[in-house]
């Protein structure tokens, strides 16, 4: 998750975007880029399970981003649904070092708890 | 056939072919599974019918990718073995992808492949070892981990171009899909993801 969060900084920032990473995290403050929100609430319409809020979600997704994009953030979602259980299923987490080193991103995400639980 | 066409948007043909070469991978025999285990162990990943500790890692990895630990792993890796664990993880992860992918899109899921005939190839790779992970594996980033069994790692690496980007165009801040999603957009999905499967990496 760091890498991507880091990653949307970097590139959103190199295309001239104010990126509020605390987005991601799940405040509900603007994340800054063109349908950011909409692509946050497809993904969190899906770990929900409610069937009404992901067509919803699908439309809202369509109708900012337009078809090709909507395709593209089902394609990625899975890709990442892969990703993760890789990283689950084979051990490989984040050194405590890289923790510290990006205290402010794991505040500002709120993950302070879940991350120390991780380690121990 | 495919059932990404029955979406109501356009699926992209890489898209769809690389789902399809999964799915040929899927059934054919792999290093040490034939390709009637690997079929069996992706319906105990869907279903939570499960026979052995094999399927039964299978499963959680596909329901509950965050519950699964480090005891979890090597219990099945010291029942089975490294490669067959490395299989196991390979197989549910991409067929976690592909149901994913159809779920967000509306489509039902494809059915699972039949079995293709034949012995398990024998092909892991020697000399490694367990780095800061639970299976043996080269040095490297993610995309190397599943390289003790190198038709999993491969199977990995042909995802990632058509679902994501490659890693070339991940070097780009600039990269878009045209038409498409550009990286902020990507990686915006991508973040959001691993934070609700509490995959902090």
């Amino acid at each position: 998750m760091f890498s991507h969060a880091r990653r949307l900084s970097w590139s959103g920032e190199t295309l001239g975007y104010t990126i509020n990473i605390a987005a991601i995290g799940g405040e509900e403050v603007d994340l800054g880029i063109e349908g950011g929100n909409e692509l946050i609430d497809l993904v969190d319409a899906f770990f929900a399970g409610d069937e009404s809020q992901q067509e919803s979600a699908r439309k809202a997704v369509i109708e900012v981003l337009g078809p090709e994009s909507f395709f593209d953030s089902a394609t990625v979602f899975g890709n990442f649904e892969m990703m993760n259980r890789i990283a689950e299923g084979t051990g490989i987490g984040i050194p405590p070092q890289w923790i510290e080193r990006h205290a402010e991103m794991v505040e500002t995400l709120h993950l302070t708890d879940a991350m120390k639980s991780q380690q121990t | 056939m495919s059932n990404l066409l029955e979406a109501s948007v356009q699926p992209r043909q890489d898209a769809i072919e690389a789902e399809q070469a999964q799915f040929v991978a899927l059934a054919s025999p792999g290093a040490v599974l034939t390709g009637t285990q690997r079929v069996t162990l992706a319906a105990a990943a869907r279903t939570g019918q499960v026979a052995d500790g094999l399927e039964t890692l299978a499963h959680h990895l596909y329901t509950e990718p965050a519950a699964v630990h480090e005891q979890h792993v090597r219990k099945a890796a010291d029942l089975f073995g490294d490669p067959a664990t490395v299989e196991a993880i390979g197989i549910v992860s991409r067929l976690s992808s592909v149901d994913r992918i159809h779920t967000v899109l509306g489509v039902d899921p494809e059915p699972l492949p039949e079995p293709l005939p034949g012995e398990p190839t024998e092909a892991v790779a020697k000399g490694l070892k367990r780095r800061r992970g639970f299976l043996p594996k080269p040095p490297g980033e993610i995309p190397t981990t599943l390289d003790l069994v190198p038709g999993e790692g491969h199977a990995l690496r042909a995802m990632f171009g058509p679902m994501y980007m490659t890693e070339h165009e991940m070097g780009d801040p600039n990269f878009r899909r045209e038409p498409g999603l550009n990286t902020p957009q990507l990686e915006t999905v991508a973040a959001r993801i691993s934070l609700l499967n509490r995959c902090f990496y």
